[in-house]
């Protein structure tokens, strides 16, 4: 009985720090669906008449909000695509060739990691609008790219060491060319990683807004930057607006996430726990 | 057809030196095993063959043609490694057809017929649709042994191919290289530490130790007169029987001859010799005989073939190994006499063969 007793407090439990946790993103989704006086009700109304209107609303009244979501899903998917492929090659060399310090560099990689994005905020800007790149899809791809490579080559350094070498050897004897290696013979051993990595990065540059409100623009603007920006555009804080487009903003990386969790969890134990997939 | 040459070639690893300087020529259309312990060098010197590693000095030639610096493809060489690494989503024939779509020139007939024949040669014809996941450690071996002949290149080299295939397995896998080297006269390196293998395949020997070939000739050339005590040692099984031997002015004494033994050569130096002699040229009687001398039996026991194997003690403390036909009517402890054949016996100075004794002398 005793036994039974634990079980259920500790399944209770779990389900209670779990909901506890979950409560902020159902409180937005519900609010999506509740005219502004019952989101402003007190108490809280759990039960009330859903409504489209603040959805209908969005897409009438928000003008850029096609182009804020087109810009979210541009920068944060080519960004991606172009630190994984790049990230993909050089934790090859590391893996492979073992350049002299290799474990240097690699700190030194992960280094940019380490500083604040504050903290670069002004060079960057400055840097930027010297070169006239600012407000420029190319040019902030390229920074988001730069900034998501290092974690990337960590990640996927760990599962190019987990292919054996033989791999290469067998593929280069038979007549294979590096880029047939690289490409054909070890590329789809590594996918798990290259999935983590692009979910990561993903995460990562989805959810960015200090630099794309910085250095990005009118035409570069993307969903974080709409939220931050339209807040307070209707006089006082305009919940309605916030809570339909952030129901809307979370579910691209929910679906991402709930379909590829197991490689997450490979990519935070840099493959370590390769096998398990 | 090439041969493959050796031109003092060293490789070192950081501090390490793995092929010391070494000489060798591997003729075309033979089948060279480079047999050795392990870590001599035998396997970085395969690698320096197809490529996968660059000599430090020295430069590795196919006929005449320089291989210095050529990556693995441009060198038109086969290789089996010792864990065969196979394409787990294609069938036999698709991975033994992937290194031939590589070449262009090669028609799709051409190709099809090529897989045709090496299958035939490796009885793997009832096989060629099953995956790779289906097949057990040998038969993936066989595959890629098809995979490395299916090209035609001139050389192949194998690099102990049999290590991780079970016991049976095995002595079907040495068939298969067997049927597939006479068949195809490509010129072939074979790497292995198991002499058995190397006997079984090889037209020539390279025995190697500490980065040199010590060395090279036809297998029973090097069973029968190993020209280091190394090589009498490391070949056969049991090795060969090592004992302190003195040259006087009647000839050799030996512990195991009752009289002095005439060398077939001038034996300079102190006089302090070894005599070697291989466990299967030693006869145990259980009763004295002339020229025998007596031991002391210390255990028996059955091998291979229904021979037997006996430990002796003889004068000296030397222990004897001993392989017979017969059982003797002894039991551990008694007194056995060990008779040797001249034939079989040698002597090495500083661990170099020096002469052999002298067949009539008793």
């Amino acid at each position: 009985m005793s036994h039974r007793l634990r079980t259920w407090t500790y399944y209770g439990v779990l389900w209670l720090v779990s909901l506890l946790f979950f409560s902020p993103v159902a409180w937005i989704i519900l609010s999506s669906f509740k005219t502004r006086n019952d989101i402003l009700a007190t108490p809280p109304k759990l039960v009330f008449t859903p409504t489209l209107d603040n959805y209908i609303d969005l897409f009438t009244r928000n003008t850029s909000f096609l182009l804020q979501l087109g810009n979210s899903i541009l920068l944060s998917v080519s960004a991606v695509v172009i630190a994984v492929f790049v990230s993909f090659l050089a934790a090859f060399c590391f893996s492979r060739f073992k350049p002299k310090g290799t474990d240097f560099l690699m700190f030194l990689l992960l280094s940019i990691r380490m500083l604040p994005g504050p903290a670069v905020i002004l060079p960057v800007f400055l840097m930027y609008v010297a070169f006239g790149w600012k407000d420029n899809h190319l040019a902030l791809i390229l920074f988001y790219a730069m900034f998501s490579i290092p974690f990337s080559v960590w990640i996927l350094k760990g599962f190019l060491d987990g292919v054996s070498t033989r791999f290469d050897e067998t593929g280069r004897v038979n007549g294979g060319s590096w880029f047939h290696v690289i490409f054909k013979v070890v590329l789809p051993q590594v996918k798990p990683g290259l999935i983590a990595a692009f979910i990561f990065n993903l995460i990562f540059v989805w959810n960015e807004f200090l630099f794309n409100f910085i250095i990005g623009g009118v035409t570069t603007q993307n969903i974080p930057y709409a939220l931050a920006v339209g807040a307070y555009s209707d006089g006082g804080l305009n919940w309605t607006f916030i809570s339909a487009l952030t129901s809307i903003y979370i579910v691209p990386p929910v679906l991402f996430i709930y379909f590829f969790q197991k490689y997450l969890l490979v990519g935070m134990t840099f493959g370590t726990v390769r096998g398990e997939v | 057809m090439v041969k493959i040459v050796i031109d003092k070639v060293t490789k070192r690893f950081g501090p390490f030196t793995a092929i010391d300087a070494m000489d060798a020529v591997f003729d075309d259309g033979a089948v060279t095993c480079l047999l050795g312990p392990s870590g001599c060098g035998k396997t970085t010197l395969m690698r320096m063959i197809v490529g996968l590693e660059q000599p430090t000095v020295g430069r590795i030639f196919f006929g005449d043609r320089d291989m210095s610096g050529l990556p693995p493809r441009k060198r038109n060489v086969g290789m089996v490694f010792q864990y065969p690494v196979m394409y787990q989503t294609l069938s036999v024939e698709e991975n033994i057809a992937l290194p031939l779509t590589q070449d262009r020139s090669l028609s799709a007939q051409e190709r099809d017929k090529r897989i045709d024949e090496v299958l035939d040669i490796l009885d793997m014809r009832d096989k060629r649709k099953l995956f790779i996941g289906d097949l057990d450690a040998g038969s993936r071996q066989k595959v890629a042994v098809g995979r490395a002949v299916a090209r035609r290149s001139d050389i192949v080299l194998f690099d102990e191919p049999t290590t991780n295939v079970e016991v049976q397995a095995k002595l079907l896998l040495i068939r298969a290289f067997k049927l597939v080297t006479q068949r195809l006269k490509q010129t072939i390196v074979y790497v292995t530490h198991d002499q058995t293998e190397a006997m079984t395949l090889a037209d020539c020997v390279a025995l190697m130790r500490d980065g040199r070939i010590i060395q090279y000739d036809r297998p029973a050339d090097l069973y029968a007169t190993p020209a280091t005590e190394f090589a009498g040692w490391f070949l056969g099984n049991p090795g060969m029987n090592f004992m302190p031997a003195r040259k006087t002015a009647a000839g050799i004494e030996t512990p195991l001859t009752a009289a002095p033994v005439a060398a077939d050569a001038e034996v300079s130096g102190n006089g302090t010799l070894t005599a070697g002699i291989r466990p299967e040229h030693v006869r145990l009687g259980a009763t004295a005989a002339p020229g025998a001398v007596p031991g002391v039996l210390k255990d028996l026991s059955v091998t291979i073939a229904g021979r037997f194997i006996a430990n002796v003690r003889i004068e000296g403390d030397t222990i004897v190994k001993v392989k017979t036909d017969e059982a003797i009517a002894a039991r551990p402890g008694d007194t056995v006499y060990l008779a040797a054949d001249p034939a079989g016996l040698s002597f090495y100075s500083d661990g170099n063969r020096v002469a052999a004794a002298v067949r009539q002398s008793q």
